[in-house]
């Protein structure tokens, strides 16, 4: 069989090439985004993960999910090997500048202290240190047990925030649990900080770090500070010493310490999560290509049927070979080779359209799936082996035209 | 040209019959028990109607088909049955097959024609082109290797025809009708070409035609009629 068959159908015969290696390029450009851009992705909330400040994570989510979390975090420190515990109050509420308002914004609150050490590599210097919150230990407005002491009623402020409300350290930033001011307080902005790069969506942008104890009080019962506002937090970040951090049986030993102090509590390392995001991102993957295998297998399909074709096109040439006593196997081989040539230009030409694909999102769409596209990683040997997979698969297309190929009767196709 | 070529076999052909379709009304029985000894290096022709199985005959020479009873055998040997496969390994090294429409491939040049049984073979690259230069030049067409079939008139591409048919040095050369598209100039010298090419190879040519013109030529005439041999008659 010829690449360009007779002279009378060439035209035709190019067409027949060109929507072949189309529909295979397709079905390839498919799985290139959806892989390059899931595992880009992943590897991202990995590398995230793997140079977070912190390596043991103790979370249950919600206001009231970790109770007695300054007492917690005492007796963490206490436990040998442990740098720094830093629970952390995630909270939605609403802000109010001197007259407009209200905004929402993310205020989280921490003890400032033990909330550096926590930081990770991507966060380090966006944070002033140390944060300008008064109280280092968040000891004076919550001791003992109760909100007895006095708040210090400080708070710093994102950037994006800051530009945003035209806020500058000094003034004054009231924060409240609800849309109504009557029910907000007054805090003196003392610093602003940055928001880390690379964020997949808008979290976090406006945000608001204030202590812990002024962000229980806010969102528990009002402002009014009474001893039954519950000393909550929803996760508390532990950071190891370097030399634990770096022996996974005495970070094992430091984890399982701290789970017997919150047995009700979900403790992991960030291993274990960086080990289970891993196989979670080799299912995506899995899913990505099972998706992805209905446009292989169209455009395979479209493939055999091409080759049919062209066997049924060149049912004389075909014959005159046999004829002439060339053996099928050179046939078949014919076939696979314009099979392969042709899987093997889809497949090129699917890896290329499928990186222009994602240069495309990633410089003109907006938004998350921008941030996505320019998370996309291409990994020479996961391409390599779609293209591969696609070869293999061309090789059932081929079978079955050359199948049709030596069914030709010589006499038949000779007439 | 003096060179090594494949034996000519002795051919038999004993009770052998062809039926196309299935059994019932549209059944044709297209042969109907021939019985034929062909010996080595004889000239043939076969001569009879259209429509007698005279083509029929000759695919079963050459393999090409397979007889729906009785046997063809080569050398006492039965061939006639073998697999597809095995046909095509005794064709392509045994048998050169001239057809009245030449069936040269169009998107190859005259010498890639001539090449295409020696590629089948896995003849060296170096001796295909030799061969197939000398072959061209035998036939005539020495300087058109380059030229492809639409290029060449239609006497020329029987002669690229007929030296694709020698390229393996085929025992024996079947012809259908290989002068059947041909004015009578080209008719003659194609003949000619045949003749001395089986003659300088001492080959067996079995030649199929309605010409009886073309046919006298032969040593040998077969006649048929309805799927039987009629008459067979050595020629002077």
């Amino acid at each position: 069989m010829t690449l360009f068959g007779r002279r009378g159908s060439l035209r035709h015969a190019r067409l027949q090439l060109v929507l072949a290696v189309a529909a295979v390029g397709v079905a390839v450009a498919l799985p290139v985004v959806l892989v390059s851009v899931g595992g880009g992705v992943s590897a991202h909330e990995l590398h995230d993960l793997e140079n977070a400040g912190y390596q043991i994570v103790v979370s249950a989510p919600g206001l009231h999910g970790i109770a007695d979390s300054h007492s917690l975090t005492e007796r963490m420190l206490s436990i040998s090997g442990v740098s720094a515990a830093s629970p952390v109050l995630s909270a939605g509420i609403d802000t109010f500048g001197a007259s407009g308002g209200p905004t929402a914004a993310l205020a989280e609150g921490v003890i400032p202290a033990e909330f550096l050490p926590t930081l990770g590599p991507s966060e380090n210097g966006l944070f002033p240190s140390p944060l300008p919150l008064g109280d280092p230990m968040d000891l004076v407005h919550f001791a003992n047990g109760t909100y007895q002491g006095h708040a210090t009623l400080d708070v710093i402020v994102s950037s994006p925030f800051a530009a945003a409300q035209n806020l500058e350290t000094g003034q004054t930033l009231y924060l409240g649990p609800s849309a109504n001011r009557s029910q907000a307080v007054g805090y003196t902005i003392t610093g602003i900080f940055g928001v880390p790069p690379n964020l997949l969506g808008p979290i976090g942008a406006f945000a608001v770090v204030l202590p812990l104890s002024d962000l229980q009080v806010i969102t528990g019962y009002g402002p009014a500070a009474t001893a039954v506002v519950p000393d909550a937090s929803d996760t508390i970040e532990v950071a190891v010493a370097g030399s634990v951090s770096a022996d996974p049986s005495a970070l094992s030993s430091v984890e399982a310490q701290i789970q017997r102090l919150v047995p009700y509590y979900g403790v992991s390392s960030l291993n274990q999560e960086a080990t289970e995001l891993q196989q979670a991102s080799g299912v995506l993957t899995g899913f990505y290509l099972a998706l992805s295998s209905v446009g292989l297998t169209i455009g395979l399909l479209f493939l055999a049927l091409v080759l049919l074709r062209r066997v049924e096109a060149d049912r004389r040439s075909i014959g005159i070979r046999r004829a002439l006593g060339v053996p099928g196997r050179q046939i078949a081989g014919g076939i696979v080779a314009e099979g392969l040539f042709l899987a093997a230009l889809g497949g090129v030409a699917g890896v290329v359209a499928g990186y222009l694909i994602v240069e495309a999102i990633a410089t003109f769409a907006t938004s998350t799936v921008q941030e996505a596209a320019q998370l996309a990683i291409f990994v020479p040997a996961t391409l390599a082996a779609i293209v591969g997979g696609v070869l293999a698969l061309s090789l059932l297309a081929s079978a079955i035209a050359t199948r049709a190929a030596l069914r030709i009767e010589i006499t038949e196709a000779l007439r | 040209m003096s060179e090594s070529r494949v034996r000519p076999p002795g051919i038999e052909l004993a009770g052998v019959t062809r039926t196309y379709g299935e059994r019932g009304p549209d059944e044709v029985r297209a042969l109907r028990g021939i019985d034929l000894g062909i010996p080595p290096g004889t000239f043939v022709s076969v001569e009879g109607p259209s429509g007698c199985g005279k083509t029929t005959l000759l695919n079963l020479l050459a393999l090409l088909d397979a007889p729906t009873s009785g046997e063809v055998r080569w050398d006492g040997r039965t061939v006639g049955t073998r697999s597809e496969r095995e046909r095509a390994r005794l064709r392509l090294a045994g048998v050169g097959f001239i057809f009245q429409r030449f069936y040269l491939l169009p998107t190859l040049t005259a010498r890639e024609n001539v090449e295409l049984p020696m590629r089948a073979l896995r003849t060296a690259r170096a001796e295909r082109a030799r061969r197939a230069s000398e072959l061209l030049a035998e036939v005539g067409l020495g300087g058109r290797e380059r030229a492809y079939p639409h290029q060449l008139s239609g006497g020329e591409e029987q002669r690229v025809a007929v030296a694709r048919a020698l390229a393996n040095r085929p025992g024996l050369l079947l012809a259908d009708e290989p002068t059947g598209e041909l004015d009578s100039t080209n008719a003659l010298a194609i003949l000619d070409l045949l003749e001395r090419v089986r003659r300088d190879r001492d080959a067996t040519l079995v030649l199929v035609t309605h010409n009886p013109a073309v046919a006298a030529r032969a040593r040998r005439h077969i006649t048929m009629a309805d799927g039987r041999i009629t008459s067979d008659v050595a020629g002077a």
